[in-house]
């Protein structure tokens, strides 16, 4: 048993290593001194560390905007979507209406259907609604995802009643009793879903590529990919930017570990 | 009781849902039957010439073989790797914790930000390259991403990397789902670790595996930013899947009619792989397990 446990850890350590490394000579070469080089060193110990890839990047002028486009369009998003998921759940959790079946077969269906089908109508509604290359049409159309209703219904669902049957004798309206009462209650689902929405927004490529042209709207994935069409590439400074796009999240992840992996297994789990 | 403020609480979905997913998911279907082209703006009913066209494009059937290829070739060792991995987390072993955030990192990063430090592994002056040279392994002459044979195959060897992850914390957490009894039970019948991995943990996995198989195969139908960002269809359309196929003919070619026909066709094929996993997932309740 104890030759058992031993193998199963070298196994897990040698897989360890390959699932980080990538990860590892991304931020490894972002450090590198020797950006000008055509061919990178192979050296797993680099022999010398600098920051100024990274100085260069805040000087290059784009890069700043990028940085705050994504930042921008991942924050509003997350905000918009924590006070209508909730709005919307609580209405699933608590209220009768008519179609309400019907109605929330559709958030599961949205959660379903492959978004590649929406690409190209998506373009044209936008831009019929002259919201091209703005931030509406990053923000706008992602303001409620359906995962996020499906997450807060199931959360307020499982909240007791008496709180809010309190309040509404004590004369409190409907706006009141949630966003005074049942809000507070649902702080770990709202931890959840924020996050859960921020990381996705922050990571997103597709949509904001179609619906973007103009450099000053790109978010950073969106930069990164099309930084890469031109003929030769200077790997220290394309490995910082893409440092700068996913160490946040890393580190994000390492400290909100239980709500992102309560958040990406919420909708597999519940069913 | 009846509340006014109800319909006030459902409308942002309802807007949303009405304006972005239904009323898109019908506009490119009736898209699909016109001809329309986005530079004069002219539009025309040609009922079933996209789809006729589509099946006679040699593009079409590439992209579908090289994206069923991507599909069948990828989910079952995810789901495998996914699997045996969440099985041996959960063993008593120290570190578990780091062992199993470590695995997840992939998953959480940008799809772009991987498919760029990929792109610099496979390279020809890589780091892949130079492991292969270093224990004398042939490696291919231009780089993984610019030779026909192995573009498409380096691309699902990131995939499965980046992926196993995110699916091995799904079965991590149906594993603790699975009573402890069960597995104290069968320790008083004397049962092997073999024995209750068979008997134990696998049936109660059955469900979470479909699952799992099933949201895969609906996201690796879909892939696009990976071959956006590594080879963009090439070399010689070796890497060109459904999704930029419909990417190219919409945006490139402003073709909106052909690219909305492709989409859909893709659509329904992914609807029918879904349906026949459900169906199987359907069975396996009726016989009771």
């Amino acid at each position: 048993m104890r030759l058992q446990r031993i193998i199963i850890f070298a196994i897990l350590l040698i897989v360890l290593a390959g699932m980080l490394f990538p990860v590892y000579w991304m931020v490894k070469t972002s450090f590198s001194t020797q950006a000008g080089l055509v061919i990178q060193p192979k050296d797993l110990i680099p022999s010398g560390l600098t920051i100024k890839n990274y100085l260069d990047l805040w000087q290059w002028g784009p890069f700043p905007r990028y940085f705050l486009n994504s930042l921008l369009v991942a924050g509003l998003v997350t905000f918009c979507n924590m006070i209508f998921c909730l709005m919307v759940g609580y209405a699933f959790a608590r209220r009768e209406f008519l179609f309400k079946n019907l109605l929330f077969l559709s958030v599961i269906f949205v959660i379903m259907i492959p978004a590649h089908i929406i690409i190209v109508p998506l373009f044209l509604i936008i831009k019929w609604l002259g919201w091209y290359d703005t931030y509406l049409a990053l923000i706008v159309p992602w303001m409620v995802t359906p995962l996020g209703v499906f997450l807060m219904r199931q959360y307020i669902q499982s909240l007791p009643r008496d709180l809010e049957d309190a309040a509404r004798i004590d004369g409190a309206g409907d706006f009141k009793i949630l966003f005074s009462i049942v809000m507070p209650l649902c702080r770990p689902a709202l931890a959840v879903l924020g996050i859960q929405v921020f990381l996705t927004t922050w990571n997103t490529f597709l949509f904001p590529f179609i619906l973007t042209s103009s450099q000053k709207m790109r978010t950073l994935p969106v930069a990164l990919a099309l930084y890469q069409g031109y003929q030769t590439i200077d790997w220290p400074h394309l490995l910082a930017a893409s440092s700068v796009a996913a160490l946040p999240v890393i580190i994000m992840f390492l400290f909100f570990q239980r709500q992102i992996i309560a958040g990406l297994t919420a909708g597999a789990i519940k069913k | 009781m009846k509340h006014k403020t109800t319909i006030l609480f459902l409308l942002p979905w309802i807007l949303i849902l009405l304006v972005f997913w239904l009323f898109p998911i019908l506009y490119s279907l009736i898209l699909s039957f016109t001809k329309y082209s986005i530079l004069s703006g002219e539009i025309k009913w040609i009922g079933l010439s996209n789809y006729l066209e589509l099946f006679e494009d040699p593009d079409f059937w590439t992209a579908l073989k090289n994206t069923s290829f991507f599909v069948v070739g990828t989910i079952p060792f995810t789901t495998f790797f996914a699997l045996i991995l969440a099985i041996l987390i959960n063993q008593k072993i120290p570190l578990k914790g780091l062992f199993r955030a470590g695995f997840f990192i992939p998953s959480i990063t940008s799809m772009v930000v991987v498919a760029l430090i990929f792109t610099n592994l496979y390279a020809r002056d890589g780091y892949i390259n130079f492991l292969f040279q270093l224990i004398g392994f042939p490696t291919p002459e231009k780089g993984w991403l610019l030779s026909e044979k192995t573009a498409l195959l380096s691309i699902m060897a990131m995939d499965i990397w980046m992926s196993t992850g995110f699916y091995m914390l799904l079965f991590l957490a149906a594993l603790q789902a699975i009573p402890e009894e069960l597995y104290k039970v069968s320790d008083v019948f004397g049962a092997s670790f073999w024995q209750k991995l068979w008997h134990v943990t696998l049936p109660h996995l059955r469900p979470m595996t479909l699952f799992v198989v099933l949201i895969n195969t609906i996201k690796s139908f879909q892939i696009f930013v990976e071959i956006f960002v590594m080879t963009k269809g090439g070399p010689l359309n070796s890497t060109l899947t459904m999704v930029y196929l419909v990417y190219e003919q919409g945006f490139h070619k402003f073709r909106m009619g052909y690219a909305s026909a492709c989409a859909y066709v893709l659509f329904f094929i992914i609807l029918v792989f879904s349906l026949i996993q459900l169906k199987l997932f359907r069975v396996g309740k009726a016989v009771g397990e």
